[in-house]
């Protein structure tokens, strides 16, 4: 039986989802404001995201402002098939994935030089304090991409290497090469 | 510790991760300048010849696939004369500037969808300078000649994307 505390949560998520379709329909028709509290609403969750594949600051403030900069134009592509939140989530990890790869410099796209301060990296003790946000932005690149699409975001091996663009074997050993550093770095022993 | 325990307690720190992380400076001004800068680039574009622009980088694509069908076979057999050695690499070098002052002059009145093409497009050109000194050493060498030539495409293909990028058409 629905008690009157489920009732008013309901009643809640009726009322959020109504008012964001309705936002979205007064944004697709140029409605600035609204898009702007569309903005207010899911910012943080694009900029978590942003941030986790970007493992940087800045890199991750301009990807956010590229996914919001697309999503103005493509936001009419949205049909309700899902939730906004989703839908949105899954354009702003491939506008973010396209985004570093055209930041990337032209020597290292080519030659595939990762950048990281990985190696440099101390082990820890093992403890309950560990900072997993700073660590996997310690990541080398594809390491990182990899484990926050599959361990944080839940994407299939499947679905990683279609958005990263490699083979699922390659997802598989990006994943296992990001727990291996981070077992290390957490201080337990490899074994 | 156990294999066990790593990935358990790696789990829970997974599941504490924060759903939402805030941006420490606004970016919704910079976000409602490109949203700006990308209508004023759509309502140009539509106010336009269509096909104009195309026709331009079109022209310019089929100049370099012809320079490049002309020259980079004699690169790979050298006795068959014409540009021979480092004129080779001088005269595509010369055949980019030109093409790239084209394209940039065709997109001249057109807004750039991002602010550092420039920085990007002089990154290509670092590169591009950085083989063309290995090339003094081995003008011959084809695997270098082609490097410079992807070189070249890219920032072709650099200038096109910021002027006319394909999701504004999406």
């Amino acid at each position: 039986m629905e008690t009157s505390q489920q009732r008013v949560i309901n009643a809640n998520e009726v009322f959020s989802k109504a008012r964001e379709d309705a936002l979205i329909s007064s944004a697709i028709q140029g409605d600035k404001a609204a898009y702007r509290a569309l903005y207010d609403a899911h910012i943080g969750r694009v900029y978590a995201l942003c941030l986790r594949l970007a493992g940087d600051r800045g890199l991750a403030e301009d990807a956010t402002q590229e996914v919001f900069i697309q999503l103005w134009s493509k936001l009419k592509n949205y049909k309700g098939q899902s939730q906004f939140s989703t839908w949105l989530h899954s354009v702003t990890a491939n506008v973010t994935i396209s985004y570093i790869r055209k930041q990337r410099g032209w020597f290292q796209r080519m030659m595939n030089i990762e950048t990281s301060s990985a190696m440099n990296a101390e082990a820890e003790a093992p403890t309950s304090d560990v900072d997993l946000e700073s660590l996997v932005l310690r990541l080398p690149e594809r390491a990182r991409m990899v484990f926050v699409l599959h361990a944080i975001e839940g994407y299939r091996h499947e679905e990683v290497a279609e958005m990263l663009d490699m083979a699922v074997g390659s997802s598989k050993a990006q994943f296992h090469r990001a727990k291996q550093l981070l077992k290390t770095w957490m201080g337990y022993d490899d074994e | 510790m156990t294999m066990n325990s790593f990935e358990q307690q790696l789990q829970a720190k997974i599941n504490e991760l924060p759903d939402t992380v805030n941006p420490e400076k606004d970016l919704w001004r910079g976000i409602d300048r490109g949203i700006a800068a990308e209508e004023i680039a759509s309502l140009d574009g539509a106010n336009k010849e269509p096909t104009k622009l195309h026709w331009v980088a079109m022209a310019a694509s089929v100049v370099l696939v012809s320079v490049l069908w002309v020259f980079v076979p004699s690169v790979l057999e050298p006795q068959s004369g014409k540009l021979e050695g480092y004129a080779l690499v001088e005269s595509l070098s010369k055949q980019q500037s030109e093409q790239l002052s084209g394209l940039l002059a065709s997109y001249e009145s057109s807004e750039p969808v991002t602010e550092n093409w420039e920085q990007q497009l002089a990154e290509l050109e670092d590169a591009a300078q950085a083989i063309k000194l290995v090339l003094k050493e081995d003008p011959s060498n084809p695997a270098l000649l082609q490097m410079l030539q992807q070189v070249y495409n890219q920032q072709i293909a650099l200038i096109e994307q910021v002027h006319a990028p394909k999701w504004q058409q999406i």
